[in-house]
């Protein structure tokens, strides 16, 4: 059996680190690596959203506060601080050929893959997504990132393979540890699961703070603090999100949970575009673009916790489908509206249920929309 | 070795000034001849910095002299003054129509300035009345497949390539062509005669193109990585490496690639609009608008060009000019998804809700007709 550790030796970060310096973006690289090496060797306590948020907290208090408790905000761990994988310490999953197995060794967490004579180890390095659904880990090997074939997921609190990856036979050791992210890939990925991690259009590893940050969406707050300690009521501008239309507000929210532009030009088509929840709302029939009770925003608080309970959502259907507005209103129920009208559906592979957001009326056996 | 005709051409236009040179000189010059004849020593010197204001005051005396207007042509398009030159060129044509030469110089002023439809223009004049005249049959089949007219170019090399079964530049054309019309097993024809040779890059970058239409992207980039080792300098490889770069998600390379094609191959229409694309996906949003309006000005009119500059100015805040040019984009093609989207957003965002309404209504149409077109959609 040939094995190749990639664990944190001397001959394997020897060999990281090379492999890193033969990357292009030389320096990046090299603050990649001297990261890398500083993390698992020192073992830094990573800036989480919040801490980096706590600029914003200085003034907008009750809004930070809130939206730390946020998934959004905890979107992105470093596996050292992963909740998920504390609490998980050992976990495996056979797939044909191939053994998985995620095992803690104190604050790192080590993926082995094992199968057609061969053995592979590699630290995992971040964790995207709080767990609600599942989540999914990222590693590097020979200079590039990958994505793990196996995430975990809440449901079952265990391991199966990552979305996506069931239809893909992996043809080596390296297909089956996971998939090669590409550059853009990587920095999309980034870019919606952490904050000030993209600059001018690339991804800089280094800056990343992981989770969505006051930034992601409110833009340059930095510079908007700077002006407010300086005093500098223009130079404090920040855009006012509070005004977008639903059309803005869709498209805002759409730059990480898709936009109606995106699914309808990339796809994907059918059942696994219910995660995608500003193209589904865009198809309800009664949105309109410029009707602010339709916008994301009127149903979801940005900076709160998703609200559970079906019942609090009926006042906001009401605020269009009132008696004194709809000569016809619902004959089966006057209650729980979203729980027909935007069924959950579960979505193949990933041991979740997500809420269709297409608004409609859902008939037994009908087939999906779109 | 650069098998393209452009070297070629290029020779035989830096001879036509020195010919016409010749015939001037042979006359006893009169005073204002003088003018003319320091030009031309001037001109045949490699002086042409100073041979172009001489020529232009011998001009201004002498307005009418075809041979002088179409030296100064020469010598502008020599100082890479292209658009100055076609001025010349059109000038000397007005006086001398049937011109073969000074015809072909215009063709290659324009396709310098990459004006590609317009040298095809100029080229089809001259091979209609010159069939046998290769140089122009060889450099309107290369415009031709810069304007990605790949039948045209299959029609006219098609005769040529049975009188030269062994012209390497004129087989790699049409080879390319033939692949690039989805004709590969034809296209496989000329890749083995290429080969008989030995390994060529000629040949591996047609292999790869092949390839690429199948979308063996792993087997594209080992051939065309090979066709870089046995030539660099080979056109349109690196564009077409590129692209199979950018297909396996190396973006970076990518990137670095169609800049390498453009470094020699400035005109090329596929790495202006692919380099610009990339560049948009990193926000360098002012070199990706030079990038597509350079592809605009290699093939005008060309609706993907079109499509990513409206796109850019919709990103960019610009929703009236790219709404204006969306409207003419789905005008012109109906199908055309991507322009339907963008198209909905523009008008959304310029509170037209019914005619955004109707925009996404087409693209959800066109989809679904895409989708049960798909092979196995019937057994679904």
């Amino acid at each position: 059996m040939s094995e190749r550790h990639w664990a944190p030796d001397e001959r394997g970060w020897t060999q990281i680190l090379g492999s890193i310096c033969v990357d292009p973006c030389t320096s990046v690289a090299q603050e990649k690596a001297l990261r890398l090496f500083a993390a698992f060797f020192f073992l830094l306590l990573p800036l989480s959203a919040a801490e980096n948020d706590a600029l914003c907290a200085a003034c907008h208090a009750s809004e930070a506060a809130h939206h730390r408790a946020t998934p959004m905000a905890q979107a992105l761990e470093r596996v050292e601080s992963c909740g998920i994988l504390a609490a998980h310490p050992n976990l495996t999953f056979q797939d044909g050929p191939y053994r998985y197995a995620v095992v803690r060794r104190e604050r790192a967490t080590i993926l082995t893959v094992t199968g057609n004579s061969e053995k592979l180890e590699l630290p995992l390095l971040w964790a995207f997504g709080r767990g609600q659904a599942g989540q999914t880990y990222v590693f590097e090997f020979e200079g590039a990132l990958y994505e793990s074939r196996v995430s975990f997921y809440n449901a079952t609190g265990a391991l199966d393979l990552t979305i996506g990856a069931t239809a893909r036979k992996p043809q080596s050791i390296t297909e089956a540890a996971g998939r090669r992210m590409d550059w853009l890939g990587a920095r999309d990925c980034f870019a919606c699961h952490s904050h000030n991690g993209v600059s001018d259009g690339k991804l800089h590893l280094e800056s990343v703070a992981p989770g969505v940050g006051c930034g992601s969406c409110h833009g340059d707050v930095e510079k908007h603090a700077e002006a407010v300690r300086a005093g500098d009521a223009t130079g404090a501008k920040l855009p006012h999100l509070a005004a977008l239309s639903a059309e803005e507000t869709a498209d805002l929210c759409g730059r990480c949970h898709r936009t109606w532009s995106q699914i309808a030009l990339s796809g994907p088509r059918g059942i696994p575009n219910v995660r995608f929840q500003p193209y589904r709302l865009l198809n309800s029939k009664c949105y309109d673009a410029s009707d602010l009770r339709i916008r994301c925003t009127a149903c979801h608080d940005p900076h709160g916790s998703l609200e559970t309970n079906l019942a609090a959502y009926d006042r906001k259907c009401t605020a269009c489908h009132a008696a004194a507005q709809h000569g016809k209103l619902c004959p089966v129920a006057k209650a729980n509206c979203a729980g027909c009208h935007m069924p959950k559906i579960e979505l193949p592979g990933a041991h979740a249920r997500f809420t269709d957001h297409q608004i409609r009326i859902v008939r037994a056996g009908d087939p999906y929309p779109n | 070795m650069r098998c393209s005709p452009r070297n070629s051409f290029a020779a035989a236009v830096r001879l036509a000034p020195i010919l016409l040179a010749f015939a001037a000189a042979a006359q006893q010059p009169p005073p204002v001849e003088e003018l003319l004849r320091h030009a031309i020593e001037l001109h045949q010197k490699g002086d042409i910095a100073a041979a172009i204001p001489e020529y232009r005051a011998y001009l201004k005396r002498v307005p009418g002299n075809a041979m002088a207007r179409s030296n100064l042509g020469a010598a502008l398009a020599g100082a890479g003054q292209y658009e100055e030159a076609i001025v010349e060129y059109n000038k000397a044509l007005e006086a001398q129509p049937g011109n073969a030469s000074v015809r072909l110089n215009l063709s290659l002023a324009y396709y310098k300035a990459a004006k590609i439809s317009e040298a095809a223009a100029e080229l089809e004049r001259i091979t209609a009345g010159e069939p046998a005249n290769r140089r122009a049959v060889l450099l309107l089949a290369d415009c031709d497949l810069r304007l990605g007219e790949n039948k045209k170019v299959i029609e006219i090399l098609t005769p040529l390539e049975r009188q030269s079964p062994d012209d390497k530049a004129l087989i790699y054309m049409l080879g390319t062509a033939l692949i690039r019309d989805h004709q590969a097993d034809r296209g496989q024809v000329l890749i083995d005669r290429i080969l008989r040779d030995g390994d060529s890059a000629e040949a591996r970058l047609l292999m790869g193109a092949t390839k690429l239409s199948v979308q063996d992207y792993a087997g594209a980039l080992a051939d065309f990585k090979r066709a870089v080792e046995l030539n660099p300098s080979l056109p349109d490889l690196y564009s077409y490496y590129g692209m199979a770069l950018a297909a396996t998600g190396d973006t970076p390379n990518a990137e670095t690639a169609f800049r390498k094609e453009l470094e020699t191959n400035p005109n090329d229409y596929t790495s202006n609009l692919q380099l610009g694309i990339l560049l948009t996906q990193e926000d360098q949003h002012t070199e990706a608008r030079e990038r597509f309006e350079h592809a605009l000005a290699v093939r005008p009119g060309d609706a993907s060009a079109r499509y990513q500059l409206a796109a850019l100015d919709l990103q960019d805040g610009r929703t009236e000019i790219a709404r204006t040019e969306l409207e003419k984009l789905t005008h012109e093609i109906p199908q055309f998804v991507e322009a339907h989207v963008s198209l909905a957003t523009a008008y959304y965002r310029e509170k037209r809700k019914q005619d955004g309404d109707k925009e996404r209504a087409i693209v959800l149409r066109l989809n679904a007709e895409k989708q049960a077109a798909e092979p196995g959609a019937q057994a679904r």
